[in-house]
């Protein structure tokens, strides 16, 4: 019959192009969420329920600052500089600054990831704060976990689209 | 083809859409709901701008279009977001009790309003197109 393996039919709205556009709003709602977990923390921590004396202080932005860079740098990168060396436009080959450029905005995305957990340990959890008060901790390693998935759903649904364009060019 | 039929079902929805958002700020003297309305209105235009600056059709030169064409669905899908957490805060902000009442209801009628734009764009975009 078919060479399919699954009984289902793969369904006709689902080709890479749809895939891709979802991928990227998914992205972008995951960002917004993230950051909204952050905004709702720190609105909570200057309100009047609030009763404890810990507060968001700039030490804790701090590590969604850097992994909301890490995710511009690593998403502005042209990903087909990243696996060619072999044929280079421009003289010399790029792909070592590509790989550079993305090995920072890495470090910069585990070192928020890494931060916000430091900050819910040292700053929340070693004092013994209870519950109300650990959230202002658990919130910002949930924002920049939101945020890393964020960069994953972007990078994978950029990568379906060199996939199209192979297509395409069939 | 989109009939009348569908433009009178959409501004009903559009309607009730608003009667939700501002019976939610006047029920309780308090008009901080109104800023999801402008961040559902806001929403697609990152969309419609970088997919009307970065034309699809054009494949001379498809890497930076493409690019941007992405950045205007991130915003949109961020804007998105945001209308509903923005009425998170609603709570925190007023004095009043019933207040989540207040955010329930502007976050519902902020996404009938929502749903109205776009699929009053889509009807109208396949018509015109192709």
């Amino acid at each position: 019959m078919s060479a399919r393996l699954f009984r289902f039919p793969k369904p006709e709205w689902m080709n890479s192009q749809t895939a891709r556009t979802a991928g990227v709003y998914l992205a972008g709602a995951l960002f917004s969420l993230g950051f909204f977990f952050f905004i709702d923390a720190s609105v909570f921590s200057h309100s009047s329920r609030n009763a404890s004396e810990a507060h968001i202080k700039f030490v804790d932005w701090l590590p969604g600052i850097c992994s909301a860079l890490g995710m511009l740098v690593i998403n502005s990168i042209d990903k087909s500089h990243l696996a060619q060396d072999s044929y280079s436009y421009s003289g010399e080959g790029n792909s070592w600054k590509a790989r550079l450029v993305l090995f920072m905005g890495f470090a910069l995305m585990a070192g928020g990831l890494a931060g916000s957990v430091t900050v819910l340990v040292l700053k929340y959890l070693v004092p013994e704060y209870p519950w109300p008060t650990l959230y202002l901790g658990v919130a910002n390693v949930i924002a920049n976990s939101l945020i890393m998935l964020s960069s994953i759903a972007l990078w994978v649904s950029q990568s379906i689209e060199d996939e199209y364009t192979y297509n395409l060019a069939l | 083809m989109p009939g009348l039929k569908t433009i009178i079902a959409l501004s009903f929805v559009l309607a009730i859409g608003f009667l939700l958002v501002i019976l939610s700020s006047a029920l309780w003297k308090n008009y901080l709901p109104l800023l999801v309305v402008a961040t559902y209105v806001i929403a697609p235009i990152p969309n419609w701008a970088c997919g009307r600056y970065a034309n699809p059709d054009d494949f001379v030169d498809s890497a930076g279009s493409v690019g941007l064409t992405d950045f205007g669905r991130f915003c949109t899908g961020f804007l998105v977001v945001m209308g509903i957490g923005a009425s998170k805060f609603n709570p925190y902000i007023t004095r009043v009790d019933r207040a989540h009442t207040a955010m329930i209801m502007s976050i519902i009628g902020g996404l009938l309003i929502y749903g109205t734009i776009i699929s009053f764009s889509m009807f109208f975009q396949r018509e015109e197109g192709f």
